[in-house]
């Protein structure tokens, strides 16, 4: 770790802040749109990726008729859903378009589908931490 | 009027797909796949080495999902 920081350049006060809201709007631009932190950064491999899986993830589950959780859960189980249903950032909103007969979590598809936006949620918050951390600099 | 025609069924195609019934077991592979690939990509690696990486996550994936089904398997009665 101390050999990282001597092997970097010195970077001035202002510069450092510029660059960490920099990675801020990257990681938030990452979380909204998917793909869209890495595109921001010019890496358009991981861009494609992350659009395409969390696309995907979210079009199977909402197909599946999975249970895409709203901030008024009963309990904890679904408070831990919304966040992590949230994660997909706009396409939680594509999500609900989506699902125009609602969730049916009474057969195993259902039940797919609910994990299947959960993982797209939680997929999409690491790319968007991913393009952050990159944004500021680390290795990525 | 034909390119709105086209949109229309276009669109009813769509949701036509999104109603696709799935297996458990294609439900499990489009899962692993998805999320294989998508690891693969997220980590610094050559292409070599993300093609082993993608490929060795699948097949753990599988392993693992087929393996735990049967492990249920006694209590499923």
């Amino acid at each position: 770790m101390a050999e990282e920081t001597t092997a970097q350049e010195p970077v001035s006060q202002p510069q450092n802040s510029r660059r960490e809201a920099l990675a801020l709007v990257v990681g938030v631009a990452g979380w909204l749109v998917p793909g869209l932190g890495h595109a921001l950064l010019k890496m358009w491999g991981r861009a494609v990726i992350c659009f395409l899986t969390v696309g995907v993830l979210v079009w199977v589950g909402a197909g599946m008729r999975g249970n895409l959780f709203t901030s008024r859960g009963n309990d904890a189980f679904d408070s831990l859903g919304y966040i992590a249903d949230l994660g997909t950032g706009g396409f939680y909103f594509v999500a609900r378009s989506l699902e125009t007969n609602g969730p049916d979590v009474s057969r195993a598809d259902g039940d797919y589908g609910t994990r299947f936006l959960a993982t797209a949620g939680v997929f999409n918050l690491l790319a968007a931490l991913h393009a952050y951390e990159a944004a500021r600099g680390r290795k990525a | 009027m034909t390119s709105s025609t086209s949109a229309v069924s276009a669109a009813l195609a769509l949701i036509a797909l999104i109603a696709v019934k799935l297996s458990h077991l294609q439900a499990l592979v489009i899962f692993a796949l998805v999320i294989s690939v998508a690891f693969g990509f997220l980590g610094r690696r050559q292409p070599k080495e993300r093609v082993k990486y993608i490929l060795w996550t699948l097949l753990l994936f599988l392993l693992v999902g087929v393996g735990i089904g049967w492990a249920m398997y006694p209590f499923s009665r």
